[in-house]
């Protein structure tokens, strides 16, 4: 099932980025986290756009099961066993993956870490946002908007998983460095917009006169968005991922911010490293994207359909 | 007192709805005490609103659990019916088209998962977990990833809706109660149903068609899920392809707090209606007292178990 659909998915992204694979370039396997999170999607769509340029080959492998270690481990042994050339991963759970890291380095093919860092294992490189100068940052560009002072609610992410607890770290500073803010609740809703949807409601009855909410990712800002707007209340909001949805809610200014986390650009330096690394070019050890907040006046490069988005040159690329 | 194989009697319905009942009064009065506000109109027809997603799954499964069955495909199902009605909707500008759309696919899903059941003769836990799969593989490949958002008011209105100050789920909610109880338990067809999982080989004798009537519960399995999909688009605006998977399990636990079997042939929508509300009030007052998220599922997993306790104990002090 899960070859299946990555293999229909990898169709679906070869139309989307307008060309046709070379069958006799690199194969490159790229493990993603879920099929939910746009972030995903945006992710895969770049590391296919910069493997086509640079006439590569993308198996994209995604659990069916969102965030399941379980499958992104047996996609692992796939991988090993249809011999790809190199992995770009972005692992399910920092901890878990060890093992299988272990595993694709036993079979001496390199692996490109994106996104979550793994703890362990031997990498070519490892690129990402750092969560919590993201989290912060947008949660003070929130904090100055309400004019340092009011009622502010933070919605979290799945509990122990890293990104969830740096963001949350990065809410708790930007909040230390305004004392006239009261954080009234800080509950999880699991990045999820039902549930975000739910939580807001339910807060709303206890705090209603909230000054700003501060969602972990955008599909539970906009959960909330819907709850806040619902109720009538003027709170500002803010997520995290620059998903089109949000940049959409940004600009018609329901939404007042989102931490960019630029998932197309992450997937195609991925890729690039990947396929630099097999041609014995030299890559960096580290890729840290910089932090953007993507609010009205900056939204325009965000307001563009992911297939029409263009990779970074690599001279672009901050090595670092 | 009715024979439940594997379980022995269990108290009359009646009874173990009024047991229930008791536990939600004593919930409310615990979280009266403790938060100001849990009491005011607006939240209490907040958690009716919430409830009533909860109660569209969870409806269908508890005729689906009336003939010892099990449908694990309803998340799925919901998931798919929304992400494609919702791309319609979103295409056509036409609500009814989408209505259809989302109605349409539950009930296919659910003919195929009772010809799966009946004809083929594959065990419901089995055969719907297949579909899920089926379902999920579908709506993702569909989705590639995407939202779909940001539908006409005419649909948004069936979530955010109001009527005489009753938000409109919880109206809808009423009458499917309503409709569905009679069903249940006035009508031939719904004597069956229940007929099919307390004693399969009595209804056989006694002629109950019993493979038409097991289509028919996954049918309407289907349909209720196929509805909750329209209801899931118009209160978040929006769909992807992953938001079955959260869904499935609650609307099980609603069934199973409301006091149905699954060994078959107990079971009511009124005690389902119940275990929704019972879910529900418990994620509303952790919210209102702020207490840690982490502590929601396994709040949910001891009322399962006490529930179901409960029922045993009324039986011991019932003989």
């Amino acid at each position: 099932m899960t070859r299946i659909s990555a293999m229909a998915l990898a169709l679906v992204l070869g139309a989307a980025a307008g060309q046709s694979a070379q069958a006799d370039g690199e194969k490159i396997a790229v493990l993603t986290k879920n099929q939910t999170n746009p972030f995903f999607q945006a992710e895969r769509v770049g590391a296919a756009k910069a493997a086509a340029s640079m006439h590569a080959t993308v198996l994209q492998y995604v659990p069916t099961q969102a965030d399941s270690i379980a499958e992104q481990l047996s996609e692992i042994d796939d991988v090993i066993t249809k011999k790809a050339d190199a992995v770009v991963i972005a692992p399910v759970d920092y901890k878990a993956i060890v093992p299988g890291i272990q595993k694709i380095n036993a079979a001496k093919i390199p692996v490109v870490n994106v996104t979550d860092r793994s703890s362990g294992g031997d990498f070519v490189s490892f690129v990402g946002a750092d969560d919590h100068t993201i989290a912060k940052k947008t949660a003070e560009a929130l904090l100055k908007a309400i004019g340092g002072k009011g009622e502010v609610i933070v919605l979290e992410g799945v509990r122990g998983t890293a990104t969830a607890q740096d963001r949350l770290r990065g809410f708790k500073d930007a909040l230390a460095e305004f004392p006239n803010v009261k954080l009234v609740a800080s509950q999880p809703a699991n990045y999820q917009r039902l549930q975000a949807m739910q939580v807001m409601e339910n807060l709303l009855q206890a705090n209603p006169n909230v000054a700003g909410v501060l969602a972990a990712n955008d599909t539970m800002a906009i959960g909330a968005m819907d709850a806040l707007s619902e109720a009538g209340s003027k709170a500002l909001i803010t997520g995290i991922n620059g998903s089109k949805e949000a940049v959409d809610a940004i600009k018609a200014g329901k939404m007042l911010a989102s931490g960019d986390y630029n998932g197309f650009v992450q997937g195609c330096i991925g890729a690039m490293i990947a396929l630099r690394h097999l041609r014995h070019e030299e890559t960096p050890k580290q890729v840290t994207q910089p932090t953007v907040v993507i609010t009205k006046d900056n939204l325009a490069p965000y307001d563009v359909p992911l297939d029409q988005r263009q990779c970074p040159s690599w001279d672009e690329v901050p090595k670092s | 007192m009715i024979r439940v194989p594997g379980i022995g009697r269990v108290p009359p319905e009646a009874t173990r709805v009024a047991m229930r009942l008791a536990a939600v009064l004593i919930l409310g009065i615990v979280l009266t005490a403790l938060s100001s506000v849990f009491l005011r109109a607006a939240n209490l027809m907040n958690v009716l609103r919430q409830a009533a997603l909860l109660f569209f799954m969870s409806s269908g499964l508890t005729l689906v659990v009336l003939t010892a069955g099990l449908d694990l495909s309803i998340g799925a199902t919901v998931a798919l019916a929304a992400c494609v009605a919702g791309t319609i909707v979103k295409g056509s500008d036409s609500v009814w088209l989408g209505a259809a759309t989302a109605l349409g696919i539950g009930a296919g899903v659910g003919l195929l998962n009772g010809m799966m059941v009946s004809l083929l003769r594959i065990p419901s836990f089995i055969a719907t977990y297949g579909m899920l799969w089926v379902l999920q593989g579908l709506a993702y490949t569909y989705m590639a990833g995407t939202t779909v958002y940001g539908f006409p008011s005419a649909l948004r209105r069936l979530g955010n809706g109001y009527l005489l100050g009753v938000p409109i789920p919880v109206i809808v909610m009423t009458g499917l109660l309503a409709v569905g109880t009679g069903f249940a338990q006035r009508t031939v067809w719904g004597q069956q149903i229940a007929m099919i999982g307390a004693n399969p080989v009595a209804a056989r004798l006694s002629g109950v068609p019993i493979k038409r009537r097991l289509i028919l519960v996954y049918v309407l399995s289907g349909l209720a899920a196929g509805f909750a999909a329209l209801v899931y688009l118009a209160r978040l605006n929006s769909a992807e392809a992953d938001i079955g998977s959260s869904l499935t399990l609650p609307a099980i636990a609603a069934v199973l707090i409301g006091g149905a079997s699954l060994f078959g042939g107990v079971g009511t929508l009124a005690g389902t209606f119940i275990g929704a509300l019972i879910l529900t009030l418990v994620l509303n007052g952790m919210n209102l007292l702020h207490v840690d998220g982490n502590w929601q599922p396994l709040v949910t997993g001891v009322i399962i178990v006490a529930a179901v306790w409960l029922d045993l104990r009324g039986q011991a002090t019932g003989r």
